[in-house]
């Protein structure tokens, strides 16, 4: 019976492992995470608040194309992460040339460039992964996290890129071949190719490089057409492992019901009014005052951090006719404070350019009926290109800040 | 090399302010943190990749070598779509009080799936099968983009 030992690079001898293949997954998993990267921190402009510069109002698709691209690409980076890290597991057995002076600290500090970059990577898929299914198993918070970790996954991937750029191009000068047969005339000026393979190669029992890489990609795909419906409404049939079917009350998903806020008596108390903090002191509205001011119907969607959104149609009061019966400044940026005790999210900024967009609303009513109290009711707020989170449910106060 | 350097700079710059941001939470968050990601690395390199290499070793003795290649490929993505829908095959973040949240048959869904790949592994194979019979292997020509 063999013992086990520690492996060495040389004792894995699968000919598919090969330069030309890491290079080309590493090339789509690199645009993937370039992509979520991008997307990422335009989610992340929206939650810092006090910033020189506001996100625009317009597209008011904007948040919802960013996002869902967000989850989506992290997603279909899940399968090439994973093929990309089986081509290069021997290099984790490489040997570690000690006693070599300069040629061992240059490894040593490749490999951790590498240590860093694998595990920043597999940290971001596996907590954004979970998130988008509402899954918190660990006890940080997680955009302060999710954040930092993408700006170290990212650093590292360019470090990565910087040390491997000749083999990069070297992989791309050739096309990726069907076979091992892929060996150089001269085996010597390719210390990488396999000393192993086979000229007898048969691809029965042995995929070849560009099957594996094809592999990859399918896998992406399939992963991605199974889980974009709750974003992509054409996918939401096809996407059966999507987190939502995109169904809910009045034809849309909640994130946070009102039980959960704990609001659904303030909510509907009868003796509801809508507290109005403008410059010159209070006044309040009740619910008739709110509908029989200009009633205004909007598409727009809901587009949350978790990456999924929907269309609907929302009707109610402009905001900034609400702000104008205020007396609030045009330029002031407004608070909307929630009826729900506590919570992160329980009142929400708007910046002057958001709270006077003529589609930004009191939504009282949504997809022809009156808001259900999983949306909102009595009012929400709804604007364009805004994050779900937001999206104020159950308003009982605005509040000119400033 | 200048290009080479410039990238390297820029990704050591970006890996630094995020190290910075990183170590700017609580000790609570950065500890907590630092275990989820040093465990992401163990449970790769010490469970999923010996494993796969074992499935590996696996399908080469148990797998008649006429449909090795098509099985272990058709694996790899019945694997990975199964490893992406852990979290809600497990229902792990659902809420009682929201119905719109994790509101598939998730265990169909998963068979579904499953079953396409198989279908689709069948399908790919008839098709190189027959594109193989056209051009027997040992005449086929790498194609000349990759």
């Amino acid at each position: 019976m063999r013992t086990l030992t520690i492996p060495k690079e040389g004792s894995f001898t699968s000919a598919v492992r090969h330069e030309r293949l890491s290079a080309r997954i590493g090339v789509w998993l690199g645009i993937c995470f370039g992509l979520a990267f991008v997307t990422g921190l335009i989610s992340h402009w929206y939650y810092l608040g006090d910033v020189p510069f506001f996100p625009p109002t317009r597209p008011v698709w904007g948040y919802r194309l960013t996002q869902g691209t967000h989850v989506i690409s992290g997603t279909a980076a899940i399968p090439l992460l994973l093929v990309k890290l089986w081509s290069v597991y021997p290099k984790l057995f490489a040997e570690i040339p000690f006693g070599q002076g300069r040629r061992l600290v240059l490894n040593l500090l490749e490999r951790a460039s590498i240590a860093v970059l694998v595990a920043a990577s597999i940290f971001q898929l596996v907590t954004g992964l979970a998130n988008s299914a509402q899954w918190y198993p660990w006890a940080f918070s997680f955009r302060s996290t999710h954040y930092a970790v993408a700006w170290i996954a990212i650093g590292a991937l360019l470090v990565h890129i910087a040390v491997k750029l000749p083999i990069i191009k070297a992989a791309y000068a050739e096309p990726l071949p069907e076979g091992p047969e892929d060996v150089p005339a001269d085996p010597a000026a390719d210390p990488a190719a396999d000393p192993e393979s086979d000229p007898e190669f048969d691809p029965a029992t042995t995929p070849s490089r560009r099957a594996v890489l094809r592999t990859a990609l399918a896998a992406s795909a399939v992963v991605v057409l199974a889980t974009a419906g709750s974003t992509v409404p054409f996918l939401r049939k096809i996407s059966v492992l999507g987190v939502r079917t995109g169904e809910g009350p009045q034809g849309i998903p909640i994130n946070k019901s009102a039980a959960a806020a704990k609001v659904t008596e303030l909510a509907r108390d009868p003796g509801y009014r809508l507290v109005l903090a403008g410059p010159e002191g209070e006044t309040t509205l009740d619910m008739a005052d709110l509908a029989a001011m200009t009633q205004r119907t909007h598409e727009l969607p809901i587009a949350c951090v978790e990456g999924w959104s929907a269309s609907g149609e929302w009707t109610g009061v402009r905001l900034s006719e609400l702000l104008d019966l205020m007396g609030a400044p045009a330029e002031a940026t407004i608070r909307l404070v929630s009826l729900q005790p506590s919570g992160a999210f329980r009142s929400s900024e708007l910046p002057a350019s958001f709270a006077r967009d003529p589609l930004t609303m009191l939504a009282l009513g949504l997809n022809g009926q009156a808001l259900d109290i999983d949306h909102g009711f009595p009012c929400r707020l709804i604007a364009p290109n805004r994050p779900g989170v937001f999206q104020t449910k159950w308003i009982g106060r605005i509040e000119v800040i400033a | 090399m200048k290009t080479r350097l410039l990238i390297g700079a820029f990704g050591l710059a970006m890996g630094l302010f995020g190290a910075l941001r990183f170590l700017q939470r609580d000790l609570d968050d950065i500890l907590d943190s630092v275990l989820w990601l040093a465990a992401g690395v163990a449970v790769h390199d010490a469970v999923i990749a010996p494993l796969t290499l074992a499935l590996g070793a696996l399908a080469s003795r148990v797998l008649p070598a006429a449909v090795r290649t098509r099985v272990v490929l058709g694996f790899v993505v019945l694997a990975t779509m199964t490893i992406t829908a852990i979290p809600v095959l497990g229902r792990f973040g659902a809420r009682e009080d929201n119905a719109t949240l994790l509101d598939r048959n998730y265990t169909v869904g998963w068979l579904t799936v499953a079953a396409l790949i198989v279908v689709g592994t069948l399908l790919v194979a008839r098709v190189s099968d027959r594109l193989g019979q056209r051009a027997p292997a040992h005449a086929r020509q790498p194609e000349p983009k990759g």
